[in-house]
């Protein structure tokens, strides 16, 4: 038998080097692996809000382009058949002086023309900005969007709300939410063939509930997602909802056929962003 | 019987116990059904293969028997088996190739290693333990469970290690690995019949990280999922 009191002193010096490095590379990984993924996440994070940013430009500056192509719509055109109407006033005395039947005739054919024009331009500007929406809210907006549609269609669109009184919302929120209602609309009138459908707009527990429904055939928007079906109108509501933080769920109601979408957003009231400038494109050039 | 078993763990505990220790991993990854994991399906194999052979020799060692033959044999089966491990884990496949070709490598090392220690082999009694496997064997593992980490913190896959079972399978064989690497070779000397090298409470410290490996091993599988192992 041999004992070496240096063997073992030396072997014991190994082994606790040994293990420390063992703790030291194991905690290592640890601890660098739980850096990185705080890093990617955080990267991650910082990716998903600009993406969001560049979203909302897109959105806002579709909405001020709108806004621009209303303003010179009703200023530029509106002016100009204004001014045509009032010449051919002034023509038709003329003509009406002279009474011939042909010409008074083309007269008043081209009075009533002018007539439609103005109003079409009328209706386009009213569409490309939902006036009424700024001005009083999205209960009479919608109601407004309604009425105008069942004059020229025969549907049966009814509309209810849990209050009287909608509060004011701020103005991004109350267009996100007249543009969602517009395309479920929309969309029920295009492709459901339904004979009515029904909105209701309910705010509850600081969320605000936007709910279509329709009779119509019905569809599977996790097949239209797949298949990729869906056109500009899903996915806009979604990116809509997206810079807002609302979510989007289509269902089937509970009695008979048709479709059901229902969107939810969390309330932002009115006092809690700045009111933007309502034409930005006209304010700039007063100044200049 | 029994009493012959019962002496030798009172003489040995920190020997014997690693043995049973074994039975808790294979139990857990029984019951977590880990094998569905074909890294873990290995590591079962190498746990029964290991509890076979340590029984044997916790056996032989009660009856006083000479026990090094077994554990020379251990040697190059407890490489291939764990290293068949990393095998399944590692992804590159230049890693995976690595691996296969050190396995008949080593497996030719070993067997050259014991009859180089052992010029007369039928001499039981007298059997020497490997002098350079288990070193070579150490290192190689210690390599792989580097490989392992160093990809794994490349890769970036895994959100959270301590709830990856196979992040603590690695934990323990480093520790084990790590603690045997410089012991090992001296266990030549020292695991002799006669004239042994006495290097006092060192003797058992492979044996006391064996059961801490085992230990960690079976905190690992625990992590599984009592029914499905989500990837
Ligand atoms: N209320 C509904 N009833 C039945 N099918 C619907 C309804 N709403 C949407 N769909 C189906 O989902 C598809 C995608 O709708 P989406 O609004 O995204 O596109 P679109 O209306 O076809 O085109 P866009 O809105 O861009 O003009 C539609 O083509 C239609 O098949
Ligand atoms: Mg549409």
């Amino acid at each position: 038998m041999q004992n070496n009191e240096e063997l073992k002193l030396a072997l014991l010096i190994a082994l606790i080097a040994m293990l420390m490095m063992a703790f030291f590379v194991i905690s290592f990984v640890m601890y660098y692996q739980k850096r990185r993924f705080e890093e990617e996440k955080k990267i991650n994070d910082i990716e998903k809000n600009y993406n969001r940013l560049l979203l909302d430009t897109a959105l806002n500056s579709e909405e001020t382009e709108r806004r621009r192509i209303a303003q010179d719509l009703h200023d530029d055109i509106g002016t100009m058949l204004s001014l045509t109407k009032l010449s051919l006033n002034q023509l038709s005395k003329l003509v009406n002086a002279s009474e011939n039947e042909k010409q008074e005739q083309i007269m008043k054919k081209s009075q009533s023309l002018v007539e439609e024009t103005i109003l079409h331009v009328r209706r386009i500007t009213r569409d490309l900005v939902p006036t009424t929406l700024e001005r009083f809210g999205l209960l009479e907006a919608i109601e407004e969007f309604i009425d105008k549609l069942e004059e020229d269609n025969n549907l049966v669109i009814s509309f209810h709300s849990n209050t009287v009184e909608f509060p004011r919302q701020g103005q991004k929120l109350e267009l996100t939410l007249y543009r969602i209602m517009q395309e479920l609309v929309n969309n029920a009138i295009k492709h459901a063939s339904c004979s009515s459908i029904e909105i209701s707009l309910e705010i509850e527990n600081e969320m605000i509930g936007l709910r279509v429904t329709d009779n119509g055939i019905g569809f599977d928007p996790e097949k239209i997602k797949e298949n990729n079906l869906a056109g500009l109108g899903l996915l806009g509501i979604e990116s809509r909802l997206a810079i807002v933080n609302g979510t989007v769920q289509y269902e089937k109601p509970a009695k008979g056929t048709g479709s059901s979408a229902c969107a939810r957003i969390p309330v932002m009231p009115m006092s809690e962003n700045k009111p933007e400038p309502l034409h930005p494109f006209r304010r700039e050039k007063v100044n200049a | 019987m029994l009493e012959i078993y019962f002496s030798y763990f009172k003489r040995q505990p920190l020997a014997s116990i690693p043995v049973f220790l074994t039975l808790l991993p294979l139990l857990l990854i029984w019951q977590r059904k880990a094998y569905r994991d074909n890294a873990f399906l290995i590591l079962g194999i190498y746990l029964m293969v290991k509890f076979v052979i340590d029984f044997i020799m916790f056996d032989w060692a009660s009856h006083k028997r000479n026990t090094v033959v077994l554990y020379n044999f251990n040697v190059p089966v407890r490489y291939v088996l764990s290293s068949l491990i990393f095998y399944q884990k590692l992804e590159t496949r230049r890693f995976k190739n690595w691996i296969l070709a050190s396995i008949p490598v080593f497996i030719l090392f070993s067997i050259w290693d014991t009859l180089h220690t052992n010029p007369s082999l039928a001499d039981l009694h007298n059997h020497k333990m490997v002098l350079y496997s288990t070193t070579v064997e150490s290192l190689l593992m210690l390599f792989w469970v580097l490989l392992y980490f160093y990809n794994t913190i490349r890769a970036l896959k895994i959100p959270n290690l301590l709830t990856y079972p196979f992040f603590w399978v690695c934990s323990g064989l480093l520790i084990y690995y790590s603690s045997f690497l410089f012991i090992a070779p001296v266990f030549h000397y020292s695991s002799k019949w006669e004239e042994w090298l006495e290097i006092g409470f060192l003797t058992y410290v492979p044996y006391m990280f064996e059961s801490v490996s085992i230990i960690l091993f079976s905190i690992g599988i625990a992590q599984f999922p009592d029914e499905r192992y989500a990837k």
